[in-house]
């Protein structure tokens, strides 16, 4: 047997008025008897141990200490003793001993039941402990309720809480529980003892449903199983399928940084060489290029075309034929930018301001032609060279590019050589052109073709284009019903328009046949009519950068305009004739 | 990549601010303050108890997790216990020990004597909060307990000060105050001793800290619930 001393086991208490202070005995024969043990106190401003003053109230082995003995915050030290010897000693305030008494009066009240009759919610109530005066504030209880079913093994518990009272949701009808609950004071953490304990019972009060089938749980366990691996699965087949749309809708790649045209690899192999030719292509290179004789009065937008976008940009066509040359450029099928105006009969090479009604004849064709009032073969002659210029434009530069400087000479060629010579012509009109002005990289589009081109009219004016003005006024129109070809129209309308440099040309979207829309031919008239009101003198200055509106595919672009007025839409929707009627309307 | 890390770190951030929300035992939840820039607002004395007894029971809670704290790192094997004299500073004021003497003392001494006590910890607190990280390898919990509690006690200082100029009928007696000569024990060259004085330091800070969150309790129901709480 081990011997045991006597200890002073613990002390306690209630409410922090009173305090008891609990003890054991030990083994020792001789000292089984209470009363030779005592306990001696001490408060800290003491000198003198002093004996307990209540052996009996707290029961056996304990000292009681009433409210006149107790001082709160005041740290005691507490001795078992014998007479000679010292058993055991304790030093505490009152303070840190408090555990309360139980909670009384529980009961139980219900809620509410769920449809089924299956689970029920009750509210539970208590009152607290008797001996701790909560009323004053003396002391501050939380309380911890715990409940379980009658036939388990452990209990559950609650968050503690300061109220008295809590309800319990969602407890089975068909089982009975039980209830406890322990108190303690707020900032403490130990509990004191458990209340007694409270049994609730659906069917006492007849709600209990005995053969209520149990119901089934959700097998939430087995659905996330199956969740993860179907999800993991799917994942796995979506990487690994061949199907790139689906792959790419899922898991969009990530874009990487490309330069349109240029191959990584080159980058990588390091051909300088190839890739300045590559990067020379696209626009932006040229500036060495502005000394070079530039094509820049026409910009060919050929529509038959399908590989319009993968063409080298217009600035490209635009800068220098050398790098229309350059293999690795994407293909500028279309050299024909030198389109020949063939509105002045006069001065055929060096107008560029009129409207390029003709595609792909001379200026001296387009000359004879209108002098010999074949108006008829004009146009249809225009067709056929409309149709032409697709064919030209696949022509070998090279080809342009010799032709082109082969001669300077106005080369009066047959028709099916026209396309030769207007590159020519255009050419030395071009060349021509430099000597009067500077040209600009950039220049105004002053009117549309019927096959969708884009005039452009030099910045400057050119004394040269003023000679322009009066060939237009000599000629006569025979003012019968026949019908104009626009082209005669426009003529004389673009000349005198010239004056002006209006830049405002609203231009249309582009006619698949080659014909001017009505429509487009009514703008253009009228932005000529418009401009041929005002006095022909006048100069004004011309602005070079026009706006751009819309731009409606890679074939044509909508300026913007400026008050222009436009005329009603009287025209037919022919192919594109003008009546001598309209034409009226429209020449002052 | 920039708003995938950004929202990363936003994740992370949530994460922490909820995990600290969690592990946090208890805080001060935070009570509708008057309006900024409002001139005349005026808590009522039922709020302003409210508040006090909140700030105060939450001094009380970090005082006394402090201590657990110290004592199980610092104070075991060294028998503080034995050795513990538990003479705290503030001892000289006359402060009620029990029931009988709270209900008895009229409020507004009690409210005085609560302001006495604040005011004479608030040097302490201080130097507790700078000579605590003086301790070898403190814990950071300990660190910042300092620090929050003297925070707290400012506040409380300010609240009570408040309750008092609305309750008082008569001046405001500044008088009770007791100074703390503890700063030298707690920079005692020997570990020991220095530790032992942070022991009692903490101890004493404990008790008042409960002795105050009692008072204020007591107060507020019987001034403001009427001894019905």
């Amino acid at each position: 047997d081990i011997l045991q001393w006597p200890q002073i086991s613990k002390c306690r208490s209630p409410e922090m008025e009173t305090f008891s202070c609990f003890w054991t005995a030990g083994n020792f024969y001789n000292l089984t008897v209470p009363r030779i043990l005592q306990l001696l106190y001490k408060k800290s401003n003491e000198e003198d141990w002093k004996e307990c003053p209540d052996y009996i109230t707290s029961g056996q082995n304990s000292c009681y200490f009433n409210a006149s003995y107790t001082s709160v915050w005041t740290p005691y030290c507490v001795q078992l003793a014998s007479k000679n010897e010292v058993y055991d000693k304790k030093c505490f305030s009152v303070d840190e001993i408090v555990l309360p008494d139980p909670p009384v009066h529980l009961n139980w009240t219900l809620l509410n039941t769920s449809q089924t009759g299956i689970h029920g919610d009750i509210q539970v109530r208590w009152d607290p402990p008797p001996t701790a005066d909560v009323r004053k504030g003396w002391i501050t209880l939380e309380y911890e309720l715990q409940y379980k079913e009658v036939n388990e093994t452990k209990w559950k518990e609650l968050k503690p809480r300061l109220s008295t009272m809590v309800p319990l949701y969602s407890l089975k009808t068909a089982r009975d529980y039980e209830i406890r609950i322990r108190s303690r004071q707020r900032t403490s953490e130990k509990f004191g003892e458990f209340s007694e304990i409270l049994y609730v019972s659906f069917s006492q009060i007849g709600i209990g449903c005995d053969h209520c089938t149990e119901e089934v749980e959700f097998p939430w366990f087995l659905v996330v199983v199956f969740g993860v691996c179907g999800l993991a699965v799917t994942v796995i087949s979506i990487m690994l399928s061949k199907q790139r749309r689906l792959k790419m809708l899922i898991f969009p790649p990530v874009p990487v940084p490309k330069i349109k045209g240029i191959d990584p690899d080159l980058l990588k192999k390091g051909k300088l060489d190839e890739l300045n030719s590559i990067l020379a292509c696209h626009d932006n290179y040229k500036t060495q290029l502005y000394s070079d004789d530039l094509w820049v009065e026409f910009i060919e937008l050929d529509i038959e075309d399908p590989e319009e976008k993968n063409r080298a940009s217009d600035t490209d066509r635009l800068l220098s034929e050398d790098h229309l040359k350059s293999p690795s450029c994407l293909g500028t099928k279309d050299d024909d930018s030198g389109r020949a105006s063939c509105c002045e009969p006069d001065i055929p090479e060096t107008d560029f301001s009129a409207s390029d009604t003709c595609d792909a004849t001379s200026d001296s064709d387009r000359f004879k032609k209108a002098t010999e009032k074949e108006e008829d073969l004009l146009c249809l002659e225009r067709q056929d060279n409309d149709e032409s210029l697709p064919n030209l434009a696949s022509t070998d530069p090279q080809r342009w590019q010799q032709n082109t400087q082969s001669g300077n000479n106005n080369v009066w060629a047959p028709f099916e050589d026209s396309a030769e010579s207007s590159h020519l012509s255009v050419h030395t009109q071009i060349s021509n052109q430099n000597s009067l002005t500077n040209t600009d990289f950039y220049a105004q589009v002053s009117d549309i073709t019927p096959a969708g081109r884009v005039v452009l009219s030099p910045g400057q004016k050119s004394k040269l284009e003023r000679a322009q003005r009066e060939g237009c006024a000599e000629q006569n129109f025979t003012m019968d019903n026949t019908y104009f070809c626009e082209a005669d129209v426009k003529k004389c309308i673009a000349v005198t328009s010239h004056e002006e440099n209006e830049p405002h040309v609203q231009e249309q979207g582009y006619n698949e046949d080659g014909y001017f829309t009505t429509e487009s031919l009514t703008t253009t008239v009228a932005n000529l009519g418009a401009s041929t009101a005002a006095p022909p003198s006048s100069e004004m200055p011309v602005a070079d950068y026009t706006s751009i509106h819309i731009v409606q595919s890679p074939q044509g672009l909508v300026l913007n305009a400026t008050a222009l007025p436009v005329p009603d839409k009287e025209f037919n929707a022919s192919c594109g004739y003008v009546s001598t009627d309209q034409l009226n309307k429209i020449m002052p | 990549m920039s708003t995938k890390g950004a929202s990363l770190k936003g994740l992370l951030l949530v994460t922490l601010l909820v995990s600290h929300m969690l592990l946090t035992k208890e805080g001060v939840t935070s009570l509708p303050i008057c309006p900024k820039g409002s001139v005349n607002c005026q808590l009522s004395l039922e709020e302003l108890f409210d508040r006090a007894v909140k700030l105060s029971h939450y001094i009380h809670f970090l005082s006394s997790e402090m201590f657990n704290e110290f004592d199980e790192r610092y104070a075991q094997g060294r028998g503080f216990i034995a050795k513990a004299v538990n003479s705290c500073h503030t001892a000289t004021l006359t402060t009620p020990e029990d029931k009988e003497q709270a209900q008895q003392i009229h409020h507004e001494d009690l409210l005085n004597l609560i302001l006495g006590v604040l005011r004479s910890w608030n040097d302490p607190l201080i130097h507790l909060a700078s000579e605590v990280q003086r301790i070898k390898e403190a814990p950071e919990t300990i660190l910042w307990k300092a620090v929050e509690i003297e925070e707290q006690n400012k506040r409380l200082l300010e609240g009570m000060e408040k309750i008092v100029g609305r309750v008082h009928s008569g001046e405001v007696e500044n008088d009770i105050y007791t100074p703390w000569d503890g700063l030298p024990s707690l920079q005692l060259a020997d570990e020991d001793s220095r530790l032992f004085a942070f022991y009692n330091l903490l101890h004493c800070l404990r008790r008042d800290s409960h002795k105050i969150d009692n008072y204020l309790k007591v107060l507020k129901c019987r001034l403001i619930h009427a001894n019905n709480c």
